[in-house]
């Protein structure tokens, strides 16, 4: 049970700066997620958590202490990694007994803690087969037990979910949050779904090219996106943008502004409702998802923004639909750097 | 669309060559099943005398010079493939200064044939009192199987996912064990064509046992039928079950294993 | 900070030398330290008794004005043609043959065809001697039973015939080196490249140069090289067969060191074909993959 800090961590590979100055906490317990597209350095600072990477510059402490130098097997960590690197000629037991064995535990403490995290993973049936004889996610439990087994300070997971289909991956995000939430223990994990990063972390924190754009509760970094780039990434789909002065419409703002809107804050037009607008487009894309639909319009060159109905809609691509957009979601934001301005 | 005519010309090629590689093995076999003392000709079948063999075994001392190469077989395939898994999993899995310029180092010596060692190495242990030894014959044999096995090891290290070392060093495991317990498990086959064509081809040296062994007591095969064959020029029989003999071991191997020969030759396995 | 990149904690380093110790020794002591030890011997006129006198490069000189060397060398050269040209020729044919068709029974052919490489060459070397034998061998028995007595030869005796007959021997042994890599290739090529070549019109001889030769690329530089160092060392067949003879007709370089080590007791002229032999392997090697790399990105 620790808490984890990053402290201005650089991480070099020769010229190439994959993490920038990095300086992020996870308190003790919680449950941190760290999101963002390929190349923003998650992966990278998770690495340099567990010890297989080195610190180019700045602090890593686990708990108090500064871990930069310390051997990842003197962290007490856990990993479970994207591909679950299960020892392919040995047992699942062997595989969750294997750290204990380097540390010499006792045997009869070895096979009490096995059997404990194969019931909690309902691992059970499956001790004596081999990694190959199991399915994707009798794999990914392994995964975890074996991390679980050596109950550490932290664990540290690189997108666990990854190689699992899609109905299994919403199953098993549950199942690692309850499990989080019973054991206590601090987990920084990496993704870059930003769907499992909203439904699993207590705080997330999202990256992009080495930095760090928002730390916050996934309320917050949805609610609140401190720039564009968060505004646009969180979210199915993200946020729509349009210059304040294509909108046409009574926003209090310079024209150069970026208004940001969610699509469930733009819809058909409706008189009396409060809307901003009316504006008018032209329907480029439907994508009807069952319990709503999302329409990809085109208001004026260059502006296309997507609204959200509910349910089922007859419009087709090249209709023209008149919309309007709720005032309280609007999001704006400095045109040059990108960063939320005070409404 | 298969054509007719093409599937006919493969099998007549495939079929004409395996029939030519395979008359001369059959022939000296018949040759061996000969009555002794007649007229020499080969494959030529009339009967099947299997005393030939005996005769060969015994008289030819063929159970000396197959003891002789076992030991020798035996010793080299132990020692090269423990040292090629050590050396090849410092290549492939760890990095260090110089690793590429030693690494080169053993490609060179991939390259240097036995025929360009044996002169000195043959002065340098006779001043050592140290030809007609075992020992002669074994630590050269190492010496070039190690560039060998050393070079193929590190090509599987290098195929080992990375995330299952990193796990393994997270789980506090050492460097030997990981190597142990984790890496090489993974590796039997790879293991086990590196040994296999170790085998062959330290069964079925000749200039090394030709140059460093004049005591008859340590002849291996190869070494022992060249002599017997300067001896028995016009005995065909009781020379074909000489050769059969020597060529057994190796060939049984083969039957059992051909797959890891041939993966391993076809992966450009190059013996120095 | 410098720019390097610095190891993580915990990563092995320093130990990676203790792993490679025994190994490298071993290699070290018996076959480079060796290596070196020739090419100082090549420098001297040495009977391996007396000591020896300094000679510089006159062994190396030698190599090209002597004679009996220069044909030692040019044989050798002869059975590269043997040894790899002629086998790989017939895997090539075999290749081209089979690639466009499927073949039940590989396997089978493959352990056959395969065989010959695993048999000790004075096996192989005594089996053939036999057959060539000129009474009592296969060969001539063959040509009398038919009739055509009248050609046969002492093929391993005659001064014209007895290098190509060795070369054949090792033509039998290597083919199946050849047919096994060149069957594993080809099966690799994807069959979309011969639909596309077909459709532009490509009869077989077009499609064997356009598909399936660039595609076994790696295989004939794998074949070649395994084949041509074989050729260059050739020694056993040599010794067990002719011993070099009638005369100097099949004399090669491997059976030359041996020869003048132990026999003429010229050490350092032996030393010296020794190294030659080795030069010899490494420069066609890297020539070969050389070459192939250099197709492969044209």
């Amino acid at each position: 049970m620790a808490s984890v800090s990053f402290e201005s961590v650089t991480k070099r590979f020769d010229a190439v700066e994959a993490v920038r100055e990095l300086t992020l906490a996870a308190a003790d317990g919680e449950f941190l997620v760290l999101v963002g597209p390929s190349g923003s350095g998650k992966t990278t600072a998770l690495r340099m958590l567990a010890g297989l990477e080195s610190v180019s510059e700045g602090k890593i402490r686990i708990g108090e202490r500064v871990v930069n130098r310390v051997a990842p097997r003197e962290r007490d960590i856990a990993m479970v990694f994207q591909d679950y690197a299960l020892y392919p000629q040995m047992t699942v037991y062997d595989n969750l007994a294997f750290a204990l064995r380097r540390r010499k535990a006792p045997k009869q403490r070895i096979d009490e803690q096995v059997r404990r995290a194969a019931a909690a993973l309902e691992l059970d049936a499956l001790l004596e087969r081999k990694p190959g004889q199991l399915s994707g996610g009798q794999q990914q439990r392994v995964a975890l037990g074996r991390a679980l087994v050596r109950d550490p300070a932290v664990f540290l997971m690189d997108e666990p979910l990854s190689n699992l289909d899609a109905k299994l991956r919403v199953q098993t995000r549950g199942e690692i949050k309850r499990l989080q939430k019973e054991i206590g223990t601090t987990t920084v994990y990496v993704t870059h779904d930003q769907v499992e990063a909203m439904t699993m972390g207590d705080r997330i924190a999202v990256m992009n090219q080495g930095r760090i754009e928002q730390v916050g509760t996934p309320a917050e970094v949805y609610d609140e996106p401190a720039n564009v780039f968060v505004a646009g990434f969180v979210g199915s789909p993200g946020m729509s943008f349009a210059p304040a002065g294509r909108l046409g419409l009574d926003l209090g703002a310079p024209p150069e502004t970026i208004v940001g809107v969610r699509p469930e804050h733009a819809c058909p037009w409706v008189e009396g409702e409060g809307l901003l607008g009316p504006l008018d487009g032209e329907v480029a894309y439907v994508e009807a998802l069952g319990r709503e639909t999302f329409l990809g319009v085109r208001h004026e060159e260059e502006t296309q923004l997507v609204l959200c109905v509910e349910g089922r809609s007859a419009a087709q691509p090249g209709d023209e639909v008149r919309f309007g957009l709720v005032r309280e979601g609007l999001r704006f934001f400095d045109p040059e750097s990108g960063r939320a301005q005070r409404r | 669309m298969i054509d007719r005519r093409e599937q006919a010309l493969t099998y007549t090629l495939l079929g004409v060559f395996s029939l030519i590689a395979l008359v001369p093995i059959a022939g000296i076999l018949l040759t061996a099943l000969q009555a002794p003392g007649e007229v020499a000709s080969f494959g030529h079948p009339n009967g099947l005398h299997f005393g030939n063999f005996a005769t060969a075994w015994d008289e030819g001392n063929f159970s000396q010079y197959l003891r002789s190469s076992a030991i020798v077989t035996v010793s080299v395939v132990a020692l090269a493939t423990l040292l090629s898994i050590l050396a090849g999993y410092a290549f492939g899995m760890m990095r260090f200064r110089g690793d590429q310029a030693l690494f080169y180092l053993f490609l060179l010596g991939l390259m240097v044939p036995l025929e360009s060692t044996v002169v000195p190495l043959y002065y340098d242990l006779r001043d050592l009192g140290l030809t007609d030894t075992y020992a002669a014959l074994i630590f050269p044999q190492v010496g070039v199987s190690v560039a060998f096995g050393t070079f193929w090891m590190r090509a599987f290290f290098r195929s080992v996912p990375r995330s299952l070392v990193e796990a393994a060093r997270l789980d506090g495991s050492s460097s030997w064990s990981t190597l142990w317990r984790v890496v090489l498990p993974v590796g039997r086959p790879a293991v086990l064509t590196m040994m296999v064509l170790v085998f062959m081809w330290t069964w079925n040296e000749f200039l090394l046992a030709l140059v460093m062994v004049s005591d008859e007591a340590l002849r291996t095969a190869p070494l022992g039928l060249a002599f017997f064959s300067g001896r028995n020029t016009t005995d065909f029989a009781l020379l074909a079950a000489g050769s059969v003999i020597v060529a057994t071991p190796v060939v049984i191997l083969y039957v059992f294993l051909q797959r890891h020969f041939i993966r391993g030759m076809l992966s450009g396995a190059v013996k120095g | 900070m410098s720019g390097a990149v610095l190891a993580p904690p915990g990563e092995p380093r320093r130990i990676a030398y203790l792993y490679l110790l025994p190994g490298l020794v071993v290699f070290g002591l018996f076959v480079l330290a060796p290596l070196v030890h020739s090419a100082w011997l090549s420098l001297f006129t040495w009977d391996g008794v007396t000591p020896g006198a300094w000679t510089g490069l006159d062994n190396y000189k030698a190599v090209v004005s002597d004679p009996r060397l220069r044909s030692a060398f040019l044989h050798a050269f002869v059975l590269v043609g043997f040894y790899a040209v002629l086998p790989i020729a017939i895997g090539l044919l075999l290749a081209a043959a089979m690639s466009r068709t499927r073949v039940r029974g590989l396997a089978l052919f493959r352990t056959v065809l395969f065989l010959p490489q695993v048999i000790a060459l004075v096996v192989v070397a005594v089996m053939w001697r036999m057959i060539y034998a000129p009474d009592g061998g296969l060969i001539n028995g063959g040509l009398r039973a038919i009739g055509l007595g009248g050609l046969a030869q002492n093929w391993l005796g005659s001064f014209s015939l007895a290098l190509p007959s060795v070369g054949l021997i090792g033509t039998w042994v290597m083919y199946g080196l050849a047919m096994v890599l060149f069957t594993a290739g080809v099966q690799k090529i994807p069959q979309s490249l011969y639909d596309a070549a077909r459709m532009d019109g490509a009869g077989p001889v077009r499609e064997f140069f356009a598909v399936t030769l660039p595609g076994l690329r790696n295989e004939i530089a794998v074949a070649l090289t395994l084949t041509t160092i074989q050729a260059l060392r050739s020694f056993d067949l040599v010794y067990i067969t002719t011993g070099g003879g009638p005369g100097d007709s099949t004399s090669v370089p491997a059976f030359e060191v041996y020869n003048r080590a132990f026999r003429g007791g010229d050490v350092g002229a032996a030393a010296a074909i020794g190294v030659c032999i080795a030069a010899l392997i490494f420069v066609l090697t890297v020539l070969i993959n050389r070459i192939a790399e250099r197709e492969g990105t044209r």
